[in-house]
């Protein structure tokens, strides 16, 4: 994938870009807000951009507003220090797609990253899902693996429609409960986890390969 | 200069503005008393004077001319208070009681005139006294005059008029020594309010208004001076006590993550240790602090907020369904009894997210308390009061009633609970959300000790009805 990083902390920026290059990622950095228009107008199409929203010059949100006023929808990841609602819906409004407070752990980083380059290829409005042999039908609210009808609860059904539209990448335990229950803050105990683990039973459970994986430090991952 | 601080005061502008605007309707109703009266006065004196003169006609053109003159020389000497001339075609004087007409040139038909009239008062000082005259031309080419002194009218109107200028003058007298008098007293009040803003400028927060129990305006002033003082006083001691405590609690998990990672690098120069393991374990330390800022930090602004952001209407039943069954699945792998009993069709108003984050921990601590085979209870319902509780019922230990106070404190947590996760934050988050909705947290004791368990806590967040 092709990342823009607009940060204007010069040694945030490295570490981010390093970090991203790392899982394969090619990086380009811009210093201020200023600096991000002129690079997403020149330097080609990018993926994802992740841009922090407090900036000297022209600060994130303004960079964005005017991303967006000129048609250049490329996904765009905030980072920020202001972590209430009404900061994150400000974001979103101007045209963010995703809000990431900091200080955050690289692994939510990546898995968000991800999950918004791949919101992109699959724009479309689908009314099947399908990953291996799980088949989820959006219409008729039914999920079967190997043509196995499994019965879950409205909420696993929108757990495991998250997972599905995210097969093959890693998603957090915070994406999970921003993205599934609408929830903005952090429960002290592993309530995901339980969540996640009652699903397995219903998906996995009596077949010979699971499907749904822990990732060690992320979160979880659905694979074919 | 005492007098034009005195002059700028707001009371004193307002008294000389509302001084000008008396001044102004007063003139405005001189006017209008003369006008009225002066013209009624001149009216009636042309009303008379023309009677006189139709009265004369009449002798004229039954007597003719020298008829007219005896007339005229008898209502001379008379007390009918009118003045005569009768004149030949050329207008030479030929009797009456005045010797010249006050009107220079003879008309043709008739004209009217007013004059002064200079006579002798009682002291024998000349005054002249206003008067109105008619001169006609008789039928025969003679002219006759008839005028009247209007003095003792128009005196009367005169009268009025300087007895209102008098008044106009004491009221402006009286009213600019009370606007003197009220923006002194209403500066002295003001100064003293001043004081206690110059001096909160300076850093000091201790100095209070004085509420005179007037109860007027800037006594209300000054009670919501000395309000905004005491929150102020409140937040900033608010402020110091949480980054005591961040200092505090931050600095034991700071100090055992520096200690952790210099031992790994001491080891790994050596070529000895798992380098792997020791950053895997200083990140896991590093994130518990972050999340204790975290959560520290969420807590000193609703306390530094007077109110919760960005509020809206919703149903708590609504509101508690979701949390609830966000925690039913952890609640019944640990093996306990789940119930909710949500009332429908209240509403409450307040930061969603804050109230649900509150609810989250209340439940959070039941299922974590609550040894297996207990029960956890959620419900919300109206109380009679008509405020609205979201309530969770366990039936753990419960904490003991001396301590309910302090456990809603930051990082309190009781002896029992060491081996729980956790940092001791959950409640005091409960607690800053009730205040920052103008509610309240309530610890109870739970449905009591039975067959080993108990007594059980309950714990409510208690709202106000909207």
């Amino acid at each position: 994938m092709r990342l823009l990083i607009v940060e204007d902390d010069a040694e945030a920026s490295e570490a981010m870009a390093r970090g991203l290059t790392e899982a394969g990622h090619e990086c380009v950095v811009a210093a201020d807000g200023h600096e991000g228009l002129s690079v997403a107008a020149s330097k080609g199409r990018f993926d994802v951009m992740i841009v922090d929203r407090m900036m000297p010059r022209l600060d994130g949100v303004a960079m964005v507003e005017l991303l967006r006023k000129d048609g250049d929808q490329t996904p765009v990841l905030f980072l920020s220090a202001l972590g209430e609602i009404s900061h994150r819906v400000e974001g979103l409004k101007a045209g963010g797609d995703d809000y990431l407070v900091k200080p955050y752990a690289f692994a939510e980083l990546i898995a968000r990253v991800e999950a918004l380059a791949r919101r992109r290829e699959t724009g479309s409005v689908q009314t099947l899902l399908r990953v291996g042999d799980l088949e989820m039908d959006l219409i008729g609210r039914e999920v079967r693996r190997k043509g196995q009808e499994i019965d879950l609860q409205p909420r696993e059904f929108q757990l495991l429609e998250f997972l599905m539209r995210h097969a093959g990448q890693s998603v957090t335990r915070t994406m999970l409960l921003e993205r599934v229950w609408e929830y903005h803050f952090d429960p002290q105990t592993n309530v995901i986890d339980v969540h996640i683990s009652r699903l397995r039973s219903k998906i996995d459970k009596g077949f010979d390969r699971p499907m749904l994986q822990t990732v060690r430090g992320a979160g979880y991952r659905l694979d074919a | 200069m005492r007098l034009p601080r005195l002059v700028r005061t707001t009371p004193f502008r307002l008294t000389l503005l509302f001084l000008a605007l008396f001044a102004a309707a007063a003139f405005a109703f001189l006017g209008y008393i003369y006008i009225a009266t002066a013209g009624e006065a001149a009216r009636a004196a042309d009303a008379a004077i023309t009677r006189e003169a139709r009265s004369l006609e009449d002798v004229y053109g039954h007597g003719g001319f020298n008829a007219l003159n005896e007339a005229v020389i008898e209502r001379s000497s008379s007390t009918r208070g009118f003045l005569y001339l009768v004149m030949d075609a050329q207008g030479e004087p030929v009797s009456g009681s005045i010797a010249k007409s006050p009107i220079a040139k003879p008309p043709r038909d008739h004209s009217w005139a007013s004059f002064g009239l200079t006579e002798a008062d009682a002291g024998g000082a000349r005054v002249r006294r206003p008067a109105r005259g008619l001169e006609e031309r008789l039928p025969g080419g003679e002219l006759m005059f008839v005028g009247a002194d209007v003095g003792e009218a128009q005196g009367y109107v005169l009268k009025i008029v300087n007895a209102l200028w008098g008044a106009a003058a004491l009221v402006i007298v009286l009213g600019l020594a009370g606007g003197v008098f009220v923006a002194r007293d209403v500066s002295r009040n003001m100064n003293a309010l001043n004081e206690v803003i110059n001096t909160a400028r300076m850093g000091d927060l201790g100095a209070r208004a004085r509420v005179r129990g007037a109860g007027d305006e800037l006594d209300e002033l000054a009670a919501g001076l000395n309000d905004m003082l005491d929150r102020l006083e409140r937040s900033i001691a608010g402020l110091r006590h949480a980054g005591d405590a961040i200092a505090h609690d931050l600095r034991s998990p700071l100090t055992r993550l520096r200690a952790r990672m210099e031992a790994a690098l001491i080891e790994a120069e050596a070529g000895r240790g798992d380098p792997v393991g020791a950053l895997r374990q200083a990140l896991d330390d590093a994130d518990g602090v972050l999340r204790t800022f975290g959560a520290v930090l969420a807590i000193a602004r609703l306390e530094a907020a007077t109110e919760a952001p960005d509020q809206t209407s919703f149903d708590p039943a609504e509101l508690a369904a979701g949390v609830a069954e966000l925690y039913e699945p952890v609640s019944e792998e640990k093996g306990l009894d789940f119930d909710a009993e949500l009332a429908g069709g209240l509403s409450l108003r307040g930061n969603h997210g804050f109230i649900a984050q509150a609810l989250a921990n209340l439940l959070d601590n039941a299922v974590k308390y609550t040894p297996a085979g207990g029960a956890v209870m959620l419900r919300v319902r109206r109380r009679a009061s008509g405020e609205i509780e979201l309530s969770v019922t366990d039936t753990g230990p419960g904490v003991p009633e001396a301590d309910r106070e302090r456990v809603t404190g930051r990082f309190v947590r009781l002896e029992n609970s060491r081996n729980a996760p956790g940092v001791g934050l959950g409640l005091s988050l409960v607690a800053a959300v009730a205040r920052a909705h103008h509610g309240r947290l309530e610890l109870d004791e739970g449905p009591g000790a039975v067959g080993g368990m108990g007594p059980g806590l309950r714990t409510a967040l208690v709202l106000p009805g909207g």
